[in-house]
């Protein structure tokens, strides 16, 4: 007589590729156990509708992607407000920083961005502020008084999806930078300027010429901050944020003895150098036969794809992700900027 | 769901640890200090039998700016000082309700055996370094329960000055350094729960309903009922130490030598009461405390108190049985024994309190009864109610009277006194030992009127009738509520006849069905014995169906009724050890309604 084992399926992350996974390996696997690990208090949120945060009074409930009852339906279990210290592969165990250890039998690190600060403000960066999960977001919109001023250093793309909902909401947006500007676009010089005037056209006062200097805490009255650029200008925000890229959040696998270049390396098929081990989202890296490196796929779609196909290849698929993709930045009819990452929903 | 913050506050904090944890501890600060806030605080503790070790308590308190009659079945917030005790209970948390837990515990634990691993993804986690805040501010890690009210208070808003009373007053016979360090465990645990990052909708502000109070007095059932005692003027007491009666005695230890009473530990249950009833005979106002098991065994001098005409009061608080049964969890199974539990026809009166406040009212009752009425009066608690705690306002001018003996006639001759003169009431004048001229005998055989013994068949007769006529003005003794009404006037679908400590979530599940649409009533009868058998009947008379919930498995206080009014009911009986939840009085009403319904379109 045989004996099947149910699978213990735990998933580092509880963003969209995390939630995705869990989603297509219930489906696949109606048995299994599913674990999903989150630093975050709250179920998994779609943090690519933060900026509606800044347009409704509605509470986080309504950024959950899926209620409540949807994961005592599925059998998910969502272990919260915790995170994983480090992973030991030898022994298919994660040990939580509440020192609980927690066994696998296939492991999704799906564990998503963190924001990344260049390294000249990272000086500053107690008084920058984040918007990576609801908590910040709300913080965000709680410190910005109605039509305040929020100063943007970098200006990525989720920055700049943010930027464009403030300021259709009459909020003042000012972006600071160069090197960051439409990450992770690869934006020709020949273009840059034709985008930024797309940007201003949008209301966003966008700053390339200028480099920052410090950043100060304001005194008791608003405004809060004070940006001193390197011509001695002094910009007032209300709240500042940076938007200069993400930083994969995977300190906890120091040591594991996986594949790490700036994320976890992973083969089309997302499956790291351990077997039992994937990867999803903005955490991976994944093998590009076409430019022949390793490369990050950004975008809610891109996101939602690697959770599915990761769910599909760890329950015996054998799917790859598609690397050829069109990443162009574009300017619509209406005249504002576009972008496949910021197609979602 | 809700979009909106509560308006109203109605919160419940359920505080889950072992036994050493400082569990109690904490929710007594934290119920004391809401009820100095202005909050309507309800609260229970459950406790082990084990005096120390490894057993788990729970202290339930629920905060509200409205009246409300019990504890709900599901908590708003539970904060866990011991995750194997407290796992249980997380499904006792509602959604979006908190878990607060011990986010840095000091040694790996098994898969599992962490509470956050047990919530519900309806539920909302807040993981708090308790152990940590408690050794960097205080060195130890003994304040962690602290912390945690600290955070708690924090966390909801809740005013900390309060708190600051509340643990000044507490620890104001220690040494001032010890108290600082407590005041400073609570206040870096109220730091960090001011500066978490809220998820859930319920606050608290600065002040409840009633806005800060200093007359409200946060207190249990069996301190009401020694406050009751002391306030009615008891002189002696008579005890001997059985679970849940043994703080009577413990407080009246404490209380009754500052104001020249005594106070005895006997060596069992027989000489409490013996001691009791020899006080009482003595003129002393005098009482007992036990439990259902030291009931069973005062039976017998009961039926002496009964037959001598003597005055004695008995507290009884219930507790699972029989035998030694469940010493630690609560039952309202001793009605039978507190009513009719005697040899021979012994009726006495049998008063039981449905809160805390009652417990109060009753005690010094009793004692006015006890002596108008010449006999022995059991006031009939339970665990829930004698450990339930209550923000209670007592009244400023003493409402007890000092004397209510029936005293002989002054100029009356030695040769006309009779003890046991049948008269027009039943009551006989009460001469007290030593009295010049008023020589009579006390004895527990059938006697006549000057307690001769006698067992002439008319005179036991006459006795029998004189014994337990004497009684029936009790249903009109002022000052006390004996049975009363409560909800829709008139005739209702469903009626809910309740009495003791279960009648607060009668009176819950009863405004909830009205709220529903159900015409609905409820009653709660104070007095057991003799039964009021006329507002019962009244009421019964009015509803389509009569629903008995109680805390036993004989369904006794249905039976009684029956019994007395030869009407048919419909009986609710549990006996898990812990209170009738709301939702399963409400589920019983919805279901009568319905079949009350089906009859009427008939």
């Amino acid at each position: 007589m045989t004996m099947t084992m149910t699978e213990h399926y735990v998933i580092i992350g509880n963003g969209v590729a995390g939630s995705e996974a869990a989603r297509h390996l219930r489906q696949r696997d109606g048995d299994s156990r599913i674990t999903m690990v989150s630093a975050g208090k709250l179920l998994s949120i779609n943090r690519y509708e933060l900026p509606k945060i800044f347009s409704t009074s509605a509470d986080w409930r309504d950024f959950l992607l899926h209620p409540p009852e949807y994961y005592d339906e599925q059998n998910i279990s969502v272990r919260r407000n915790t995170w994983v210290s480090h992973v030991d592969p030898a022994n298919k165990l994660l040990m939580l920083h509440h020192r609980e250890p927690l066994s696998y039998t296939k492991l999704l690190i799906a564990s998503g961005g963190g924001r990344y600060i260049p390294e000249s403000l990272n000086q500053f960066k107690d008084l920058i502020a984040k918007f990576g999960t609801y908590e910040e977001a709300k913080s965000v919109s709680d410190a910005l008084p109605k039509r305040g001023h929020m100063v943007m250093l970098g200006g990525d793309m989720i920055g700049l999806d943010l930027a464009r909902s403030l300021v259709r909401n009459g909020y003042k947006v000012t972006v600071i930078g160069e090197g960051h500007l439409f990450w992770p676009h690869r934006v020709e010089a020949d273009e840059r300027q034709q985008f930024i005037a797309v940007l201003q056209g949008m209301g966003i006062n966008v700053r390339t010429d200028v480099g920052i200097t410090s950043i100060k805490e304001g005194g008791r009255n608003k405004p809060e901050r004070h940006i001193v650029l390197d011509n001695d200008e002094v910009i007032d925000a209300d709240v500042v944020l940076s938007f200069c890229g993400l930083m994969p959040s995977l300190a906890f696998m120091a040591g594991a003895g996986v594949d790490i270049e700036r994320g976890v390396l992973v083969n089309p098929q997302l499956r790291s150098t351990d077997k039992s081990i994937w990867a999803a989202g903005d955490v991976c890296q994944i093998w590009s036969p076409e430019e022949n490196q390793y490369r990050f796929f950004y975008g809610w779609e891109n996101v939602k794809k690697m959770g599915k196909i990761a769910a599909f290849n760890m329950t015996g698929a054998d799917e790859s992700i598609d690397t050829v993709q069109n990443e162009k930045l574009v300017t619509t009819k209406s005249g504002e900027i576009d972008s496949p990452f910021w197609q979602y929903g | 769901m809700a979009r909106t913050a509560k308006q109203r506050t109605d919160i419940q904090i359920a505080i889950c640890g072992s036994a050493g944890d400082g569990t109690i501890a904490a929710g007594d600060i934290l119920k004391q200090a809401m009820a100095k806030a202005g909050y309507n605080v309800i609260a229970f503790d459950v406790y082990p039998p084990e005096i120390r070790g490894f057993g788990k308590c729970i202290a339930r308190a629920r905060i509200t700016s409205e009246q409300v009659y019990s504890l709900k079945s599901e908590s708003d917030c539970l904060i866990s000082l011991n995750d194997s005790h407290a796992i249980p209970h997380v499904s006792e948390v509602c959604k979006f309700g908190t878990v607060i837990y011990e986010d840095t515990p000091v040694s790996t634990v098994e898969e599992g055996a962490h509470v956050s691993s047990h919530l519900a993804p309806a539920h909302l986690p807040y993981g708090v370094a308790f152990r940590e805040i408690s050794e960097r501010i205080t060195s130890s890690a003994r304040s962690r329960n602290i912390v945690a009210v600290g955070y708690l208070a924090g966390l909801y808003d809740m005013p900390a000055d309060v708190f600051h009373e509340v643990i000044s007053g507490k620890f104001a016979s220690k040494s001032k350094e010890l108290a600082d360090s407590v005041r400073a465990a609570f206040d870096a645990g109220f730091q960090a729960g001011v500066d978490t990052f809220r998820l859930h909708f319920d606050r608290m502000g600065a002040a409840g309903g009633r806005g800060k109070q200093t007359d409200l007095v946060m207190m249990s059932g069996n301190a009401a009922i020694v406050r009751g005692c002391l306030d009615a003027g008891i002189d002696t007491f008579f005890g001997y130490p059985i679970t849940p009666a043994t703080t009577i005695m413990e407080m009246l230890a404490r209380e009754m030598p500052k104001r020249g009473g005594r106070l005895l530990q006997t060596e069992d249950e027989i000489s409490a009461i013996a001691a009791t009833i020899g006080a009482g005979y003595t003129g002393a106002r005098a009482a007992t405390a036990t439990s259902g098991p030291g009931l069973a065994l005062m039976a017998e001098m009961m039926g002496l108190g009964a037959m001598a005409e003597v005055p004695a009061v008995a507290f009884v608080s219930q507790r699972g049985g029989p035998s030694t049964g469940m010493p630690t969890k609560t039952e309202q199974s001793d009605l039978n024994l507190a009513v009719f539990g005697v040899a021979g026809d012994g009726q006495r009166i049998v008063l039981a309190p449905t809160n805390v406040e009652g417990c109060y009212k009753c005690a010094g009752k009793a004692f006015e009864m006890a002596e108008a009425f010449q006999t022995p009066v059991i006031v009939l608690l339970d665990l829930y109610l004698s450990n339930r705690y209550e923000a209670v306002q007592l009244p400023v001018k003493n409402p007890f009277a000092e004397n209510c003996s029936k005293a002989p006639r002054k100029n009356a001759s030695p040769a006309e006194y009779s003890r046991y003169k049948l008269t027009s009431d039943g009551v006989s004048p009460r001469a007290i030992p030593g009295e010049t001229g008023r020589m009579h005998t006390v004895t527990g055989l059938e006697h006549d009127e000057r307690g001769k013994p006698s067992d002439q068949p008319r005179i036991h007769h006459a006795m029998s009738g004189k014994r337990h006529q004497k009684l029936l003005p009790a249903l009109k003794h002022p000052g006390i509520t004996i049975s009363k009404r409560f909800g829709d006037k008139g005739a209702v679908d469903v009626g809910v006849l309740g009495w003791g400590s279960t009648f607060g979530e009668i009176l819950e599940a009863m405004i909830e069905a009205r709220k529903e649409g159900i015409r609905c009533a409820a009653m709660k009868v104070v007095m057991l014995s003799p039964l009021p058998v006329g507002p019962v009947k009244a009421f019964m008379d009015d509803c389509n169906e009569v629903l008995v919930p109680e805390l036993n498995y004989e369904a006794q206080f249905a039976s009684l009724v029956t019994g007395a009014t030869g009407r048919s009911v419909h009986r609710l009986n549990r006996v898990r050890g812990t209170p009738m939840s709301v939702g399963e009085i409400l589920d019983q009403i919805r279901h009568l309604a319905g079949q009350s319904g089906k009859i009427a379109a008939e």
